[in-house]
């Protein structure tokens, strides 16, 4: 059975069911919470949820020490950026302190975040910044792009052992989905094939899952087929799927909303190079944000990101300039 | 400053200056160690700081946690860790408390309620907050420390922590070991407030300021806020006043200060300043002492050899711990 | 402090109504032009006594930092009106040619430093600045604006302890408007939670900490002034607290596009519902309130008022015509200004 809700109904259903499910889960961070009213705050009182001051390093700090005193913590960072105010509680404490234990010690936390409001927030509330996480062992990276996973990944984000930086796309938000009800695992490192094709593989994340499946879609019109692989995290990656979907097609492009250097699309290029370059039968294309902050005025903004019409050229490319799959 | 008159006995005596010993004689062969470098890494000793992790940690439970910074080898012993296993730690064994993952300054020993330490000034203080908030909605008389330097008191995180245990009244003691030094320079160079506890003023809660060398004012100090934090008081803010003994790490040149006259650490050496107060107090006798110290020297022997034994970590597991299963 | 001529009197009021009227301007974009105002806006409407108090002690050279909450501060220091809302509109004759938007105005010649859209992070640049100015030895004074909600930030206690242990040439200004965007500051704040003055905060920095009454534009003035003198005579910095109410909500509405953007009811109303607390505020309201008292003492005439209140609404017709008619940045652009 399953119901349709929005995104982001998803994501606090699955933060609701895990709190009912285990009362070691908390939930507290900046601007929940503030009122009586508040759904969790009614359901599960003042102790375990909570909001805190606009203070990040203590929020995520205070996660850690709840985490390692055997709690499991979902902080709400509101946006992706406010983790950069505490980037030595997620990137130097987090993920370190159960391997330099040992092992003796775990951190099952995750930091909730909004990234991506490429919606005229100009330079400092639009970043696309998982990558800068997905380079640090220790930590895992989530990007849900569907309601059904909002929910699953978030309730496998909540059980992991591991601390987990679980960003939702802010475009996605109202988006509604099928969510099956009750308990809702997804499974990490297990990618999603939204799209069967033969022609060409489309590995694209978050915002830009939708944005490919369009793209595929209109490319079928003109009678290229593309397979459209959603990884769903980051870390792990699923690079298996990845490299058997290119071993059939061939080709390979990669979508990111987030700038091109360093990024995750680089690094499945790397390894998609390394381990499938037998099977390519083209040079790998990648469709990014251009390598530039996010202006706030419109149409600059837009040409910064990827589209469908990007991903589209992208793919005519890969396949030899022909608008028309080679026979 | 607090003049401690502490209810001090025999027995007590004999186990704060067994606990400063086993301190004491610790850090001085890790120190040996170091300089023929069968001890890697950043080391950094805690020589000066016996009084105020004996003081503290002597009076705590296994279920009281813990948290200490890079400086962390006194508080560790002091509060139970195996030395073996602190020094197969230093000596990058698989037997080490962390399997040689974590060293000098990432000691943790769950089982003595040692929860961990940082190497990031202040990186423990939001943790200890968030171990004392779980203390608190698990509803025992459990309580959290942590230990910092008074570098840590400028780090942002320093008052965002202490707003949330005073607005949530967590059972959080703050235990400053403020020696007057920031890593390498002087408090007066960090903070125009030269008292740790002055810092705290706006927030209301019970503080205090203690010789650090005075084991015994350490010892009471303390000890008022132990039992207000047991009934579900909190926070507090203990500051002691320490001498760092060594450099900022095994190492250090230590060109930018002057050391102390040995006349004037002979007075803040919070070891030979208990040793003969204890002696004139007629609470031990001479071949007590020298009988501790000698037990001290041998169960830190007994530590490196049983760590020499311990073999080095496959690499293998470095790539195996990286997550949890 | 000097006392204030009656020509200094009408420039405050002046600019107070300045700021009133470009932050109804921006409102009434929502209603009047919608999608024209992308993102996020916060506007200044009940703080304008608290900023231009403050800007009135500053002398030429001297400089500001603030937040994102900064539409105020540029006007007051004689910013185009007309370049502002062209920037809030994301056109080319923006202030910023449509870079940054309506959080991140900057106009160095004038000495606005910049802002940061993230809560405290621009009270380090505010005290990097006045690290400069004390380096610079031409006595120039900052000004670093922020919230309450701030003072929670490792920022605010590591900048502070910094500026007194340095004696920088600085004063903090907190804006206290009791909320921080919907939660209120006795639920996150132990000096508030305890009710105290939040400048007791300053204490711990030993520096001195004032609390004012924001809503008068002399009263702010004789404190951030003194601040201001004791600044620029070496002596350094000091925290000013200024009671303010913000009359609009914290922001418009944070909705993904296609929902229309518009500005919510006030927090106190919306979360809280504590509508007497915000029409007390409305009673208080600082620019009528000046109005009354310069009409009182004979500063002005009501008509005089008057006169000020219809130039300043067709300033701000003609800047809100200016940014309609600016054009929008040639797409490219968005690739320039990555690197100097």
């Amino acid at each position: 059975m399953s119901h349709e809700i929005p995104y982001i109904a998803a994501i606090n259903e699955a933060i609701q069911l895990e709190m009912e499910r285990d009362e070691d889960v908390l939930y507290f961070g900046q601007n929940i919470a503030t009122t009586e009213d508040d759904p969790f705050l009614k359901a599960f009182g003042s102790d375990r949820v909570r909001v805190t001051p606009i203070s990040e390093t203590a929020e995520i700090g205070m996660a850690v020490g709840a985490a390692l005193a055997g709690l499991r913590p979902v902080v709400e960072l509101y946006m992706a950026e406010f983790m950069l105010v505490a980037m030595n509680q997620v990137v130097n404490e987090a993920p370190r302190f159960r391997y330099m234990s040992g092992g003796r010690v775990k951190v099952p936390l995750v930091l909730k975040a909004g990234y991506g409001f490429t919606a005229g927030w100009a330079g400092q509330h639009t970043g696309s910044i998982y990558s800068m996480f997905t380079g640090v062992p220790g930590l895992k990276v989530v990007l849900p792009s569907t309601a059904a996973d909002a929910k699953g990944l978030m309730a496998t984000a909540i059980r992991d052992d591991n601390p987990v930086c679980y960003f939702h796309h802010y475009l996605l938000t109202l988006e509604h989905g099928d969510v099956p009800d009750g308990e809702y695992l997804v499974p990490f490192g297990q990618a999603a094939v939204r799209r069967e094709g033969g022609d060409v593989t489309i590995v694209a994340t978050g915002f830009m899952v939708g944005k490919a499946l369009a793209a595929a879609e209109a490319l079928a019109s003109e009678g290229i087929s593309a397979e459209v692989i959603d990884p769903r995290t980051l870390v792990p990656l699923d690079l298996d799927t990845i490299l058997t979907s290119v071993e059939k097609t061939g080709r390979l492009v990669l979508v990111d909303q987030a700038t091109r250097y360093g990024s995750a699309s680089a690094a499945i290029a790397a390894d998609v190079a390394e381990h499938g370059f037998s099977s390519l039968k083209a040079p790998i294309k990648q469709v990014t944000a251009l390598d530039a902050t996010i202006p706030y005025s419109e149409p600059m903004e837009a040409f910064l990101l990827p589209d469908e019409a990007k991903i589209s050229a992208a793919v005519h490319q890969v396949l030899g300039g022909s608008p028309v799959a080679t026979a | 400053m607090e003049r401690a008159v502490p209810t001090m006995d025999a027995e007590l005596a004999n186990r704060l200056l067994s606990t400063m010993w086993r301190i004491r004689a610790f850090e001085e062969r890790v120190a040996q160690l170091k300089r023929t470098m069968q001890v890697h890494g950043l080391i950094h000793l805690s020589i000066g700081g016996e009084g105020v992790a004996a003081g503290v940690c002597g009076q705590l439970r296994n279920d009281d946690g813990v948290y200490s910074g890079h400086r962390a080898h006194g508080h560790a012993i002091a509060k139970g860790a195996p030395l073996t296993g602190m020094m197969a730690e230093l000596m990058g064994r698989v037997d080490g408390l962390c399997h040689g993952l974590g060293g000098s300054m990432h000691v943790v020993d769950r089982e003595h309620g040692m929860l961990g330490a940082t190497g990031v000034v202040g990186g423990n203080l939001p943790m200890a907050a968030g171990d004392a908030l779980a203390a608190k909605l698990g509803g025992t008389d459990r309580i959290t420390v942590v230990f910092f330097g008074d570098g840590a008191v400028q780090a942002g995180h320093f008052h965002e922590s202490v707003n949330l245990a005073a607005l949530w009244q967590l059972p959080l003691i703050f235990v400053c070991e403020n020696n007057g030094m920031a890593e390498f320079t002087s408090r007066a160079e960090h903070s125009p407030v030269d008292s740790v506890s002055d810092v705290v003023a706006p927030y209301g809660f019970k503080r205090a300021t203690v010789e650090g060398s005075d084991v015994g004012a350490v010892w009471t100090g303390f000890g008022k806020f132990l039992k207000l934090a047991r009934r579900g008081g909190g926070p507090f803010l203990l500051e002691c006043r320490t001498h760092r003994r060594a450099g900022h790490y095994e190492g250090d040149a230590q060109e930018y200060r002057d050391e102390l006259a040995e006349q004037e650490w002979a007075q803040r050496d919070p070891l030979a300043r208990f040793q003969e107060q204890a002696l004139a107090d007629g609470l031990i006798d001479e071949p007590t002492a020298a009988e501790i110290e000698t037990q001290a020297r041998a169960a830190v022997e007994a530590a490196v050899e049983g760590a020499r034994k311990s073999t080095f970590p496959t690499a293998e597991l470095a790539a195996e711990l990286v997550y949890a299963k | 402090m000097t006392e204030l001529g009656n020509d200094r009197l009408v420039w405050i009021y002046t600019q107070m109504l300045r700021i009133r009227e470009f932050e109804e301007r921006v409102k009434r974009t929502f209603e009047d032009h919608p999608g024209v105002i992308r993102g996020h806006t916060h506007l200044a409407d009940g703080a304008e006594a608290s900023i231009v108090g403050s800007v009135a002690t500053l002398n030429p050279g001297d400089q500001i930092l603030a937040t994102y909450r900064c539409h105020g501060y540029p006007l007051a220091l004689g910013t185009d009106a007309n370049a502002m809302m062209a920037e809030i509109y994301g056109r080319t004759g923006g202030l910023c040619g449509g870079y940054g938007g309506s959080m991140h105005l900057v106009d160095p010649e004038r000495g606005f430093l910049g802002t940061s859209g993230i809560v405290g992070q621009g009270i380090p640049h505010a005290t990097g600045a006045a690290y400069a100015a004390q380096i610079r030895k031409r006595g120039q004074v900052v000004l670093s604006f922020f919230g309450d909600g701030s003072t929670k930030q490792g920022a605010f206690s590591e900048s502070l302890n910094i500026a007194s242990l340095w004696k920088l040439p600085i004063v903090y200004v907190m804006e206290n408007n009791s909320y921080n965007v919907v939660t209120r500051s006795e639920q996150e704040d132990a000096n508030a939670a305890a009710g105290e003055p939040l400048a007791i905060k300053a204490t711990a920095f030993a520096m001195p900490g004032v609390t004012v009454d924001g809503a008068d534009p002399i009263a702010v003035y004789d404190v951030v002034g003194a601040a201001v003198e004791r600044a620029r005579a070496g002596d350094g910095p000091t925290l000013v607290e200024s009671k303010v109410y913000r009359l609009s909500a914290h922001g418009n509405l944070i909705a993904p596009p296609g929902v229309p953007l518009h500005y919510p009811e006030h927090e106190a109303i919306s979360v809280f519902g504590n509508r007497e607390e915000y029409e007390a505020a409305l009673r208080g309201d600082p620019v009528p309130r000046f109005r009354a008292r310069l009409i009182e003492d004979g500063v002005l005439s009501a008509e005089q008022a008057d006169g000020i209140g219809s130039e300043v609404r067709n300033e701000m017709q003609a800047a809100v015509d200016f940014g309609l008619n600016s054009p929008l940045p040639a797409a490219e652009r968005a690739l320039d200004h990555v690197y100097a």
